[in-house]
């Protein structure tokens, strides 16, 4: 087996344990089904695009890209853990070398991405089966998001993850950066009808992109300003990936 | 042949010279002991072998193969038992052992035999199932070096080995690795337990200050180093000891059940002659005699005691 596939083989089966599944699962899940219908009666439906789209196939929708990062923590978790616990430089005295380390982190996490977000639509689907538009884009584009995405919120994570020393320091600057990542976008309400400085800071967050993908793609809507949100996930997370592989490569052993 | 030769190895941090221009040379089927006071350069040394950093200056050949150009065909000959503990914490004992099979591309029937046999050897088997988490900071360092002989390999960096295992673990561990050196596997291996470094290694180098200042087999180094002889001779008890050996000089008395005079010098069987000589000539009967062979112990004492002086006397 190819060192990178054995790596990833390593990352998945020291991170698919009870907790991290239910985390997967169980958060998306109440969000979706109790928020989701809890808000129905406060929020009839959500403009988007030429559609109205009930508040829990909107809510569903978005929560395909808060799973995805969500589940690209694990890129930060697996590196911090394995500073930690000695099996960064294990791994360095073994038959791999950085650059096998640093992509096994990405696919791992392009993985989980997908499986994330497949999962989510799978569970969510009863609720938008009904707005759901299936077209030649549908898959592409949720494959697109999951991908940029998985890689574009794995290196931010890996980045705070190689900047940090102490654990209390990571859990409490990882939890703050997800906490502004999830709440201000538009994965659990929409932009439009925001007030303007909340609504501008939504747009500086790559998961409103992410989620406005997935939403595009899921209910056909794509427009030019998806093909723009597109190029902004591509730059952001081929950026961000440069950035934490040379912080990674540089990290001192 | 030679399985590790290094020339002229240095490497600085800063302007703190961690390795000063060391020169190694360890035979294939060997064990190599590499001994010094904590912050006297061995870890790093270690991790200048093992490829885990570049080399200031100088060279390293590992298996005849350049570490600095093919650093990833080394690490796939070499097995690694760093100082500080490495494991997987979510991971049961045996699923680590298993794991870490997988990772070396260790064949699946391979990994079950090995695991299997390194549980029974390591004594693990009653914590198989237990968590790396959950289990005590010995298991987890037997369970570290038991890991790294899930693959195969021609070369076994260990560094501090048996930190927090207890005597027997420590010894079986010992054994083990004695074991496998016979079958050809050759070991570089670190420790701060002399009695260790004595019982287990072919050649030993001691380091201080990022130099090496003195190489040899333990024998020899004793030999170099060791002509402090320790001699102890017991007498029944005699009140004024010091007025019979009037004149012979280098000599300690102690009293415990009986009168122990202590000889510890580099002439001591000169000492020894004429100190017999005073007892017989007063009429005292010697109940007991003793030679203390020089431990490995004393020689590093003294060789880093004899470094740190000239160290100092030269303004280093």
């Amino acid at each position: 087996m190819h060192p990178i596939f054995r790596l990833v083989n390593r990352n998945l089966t020291i991170s698919l344990n009870m907790g991290f599944v239910i985390w997967q699962v169980i958060f998306p899940v109440i969000y979706i089904f109790v928020a989701g219908f809890a808000y129905t009666s406060l929020i009839h439906s959500v403009p988007f695009g030429s559609k109205n789209l009930n508040y829990p196939a909107f809510i569903a929708s978005g929560m395909i890209g808060f799973n995805i990062m969500n589940s690209t923590l694990i890129s930060g978790i697996i590196i911090w853990n394995d500073r930690r616990h000695g099996m960064f430089e294990q791994i360095l005295v073994g038959p791999f070398t950085r650059a096998q380390y640093i992509l096994s982190n990405v696919y791992t996490i392009g993985i989980i991405g997908l499986v994330s977000a497949g999962l989510i639509t799978a569970i969510g689907y009863p609720l938008f089966f009904k707005s759901i538009e299936f077209n030649a884009l549908t898959i592409p584009l949720v494959v697109f998001a999951s991908i940029t995405g998985a890689i574009l919120f794995g290196s931010i994570a890996s980045i705070i993850s190689t900047r940090l020393k102490s654990s209390e320091g990571f859990n409490v600057v990882i939890n703050t950066v997800f906490l502004f990542f999830a709440f201000v976008s538009t994965a659990f309400y929409p932009a439009e009808g925001a007030p303007p400085i909340l609504a501008i800071a939504f747009y500086l967050n790559p998961l409103t992109y992410l989620v406005d993908v997935v939403r595009a793609g899921i209910f056909d809507n794509f427009t030019q300003t998806v093909g723009y949100e597109m190029i902004v996930l591509i730059t952001g997370a081929v950026t961000l990936f440069i950035i934490a592989t040379k912080l990674l490569s540089r990290l001192e052993i | 042949m030679l399985c590790i030769e290094a020339k002229s190895l240095s490497r600085s941090y800063g302007n703190v010279i961690a390795v000063d221009s060391i020169d190694l040379s360890v035979e294939q089927g060997k064990i190599f002991g590499f001994l010094g006071p904590n912050g006297a350069g061995k870890t790093t040394t270690m991790k200048l072998l093992t490829t885990l950093v570049s080399p200031s200056s100088g060279t390293i050949t590992i298996l005849g193969i350049d570490t600095s150009r093919y650093p990833l065909a080394v690490r796939k000959k070499i097995g690694v038992v760093l100082q500080q503990p490495s494991y997987e914490p979510t991971l049961t004992v045996e699923k680590s052992l298993e794991e870490y099979g997988m990772m070396w591309d260790v064949d699946p029937k391979t990994r079950k035999d090995r695991v299997e046999e390194l549980l029974s050897t390591f004594d693990l088997q009653d914590i198989r199932k237990k968590k790396n988490d959950d289990i005590s900071i010995g298991q987890r360092r037997r369970v570290q070096v038991a890991r790294e002989f899930m693959h195969d390999m021609d070369l076994l960096f260990l560094d501090e080995p048996t930190a927090g295992l207890d005597p027997s673990a420590r010894r079986g561990l010992l054994d083990y690795i004695k074991g496998k050196v016979q079958n050809g596997l050759t070991i570089f291996f670190t420790t701060h337990i002399l009695e260790e470094a004595e019982y287990l290694c072919d050649k030993i180098a001691i380091i201080n200050r990022g130099k090496i200042i003195a190489i040899d087999t333990p024998d020899e180094l004793k030999n170099k180093f060791g002509r402090e002889k320790t001699i102890k001779i017991r007498i029944g008890n005699v009140k004024d000891i010091s007025s019979v050996l009037q004149g012979v000089g280098n000599y300690e008395v102690g009293y415990d059940e009986g009168t122990i005079i202590t000889i510890h010098s580099a002439d001591s069987e000169q000492v020894l002659v004429k100190i017999l000589q005073a007892l017989q000539s007063n009429n005292i009967p010697v109940e007991d005699l003793s030679v203390v062979p020089t431990s490995l112990e004393e020689i590093f004492l003294t060789v880093v005691k004899n470094s740190n002086a000239s160290n100092i006397s030269s303004g280093k």
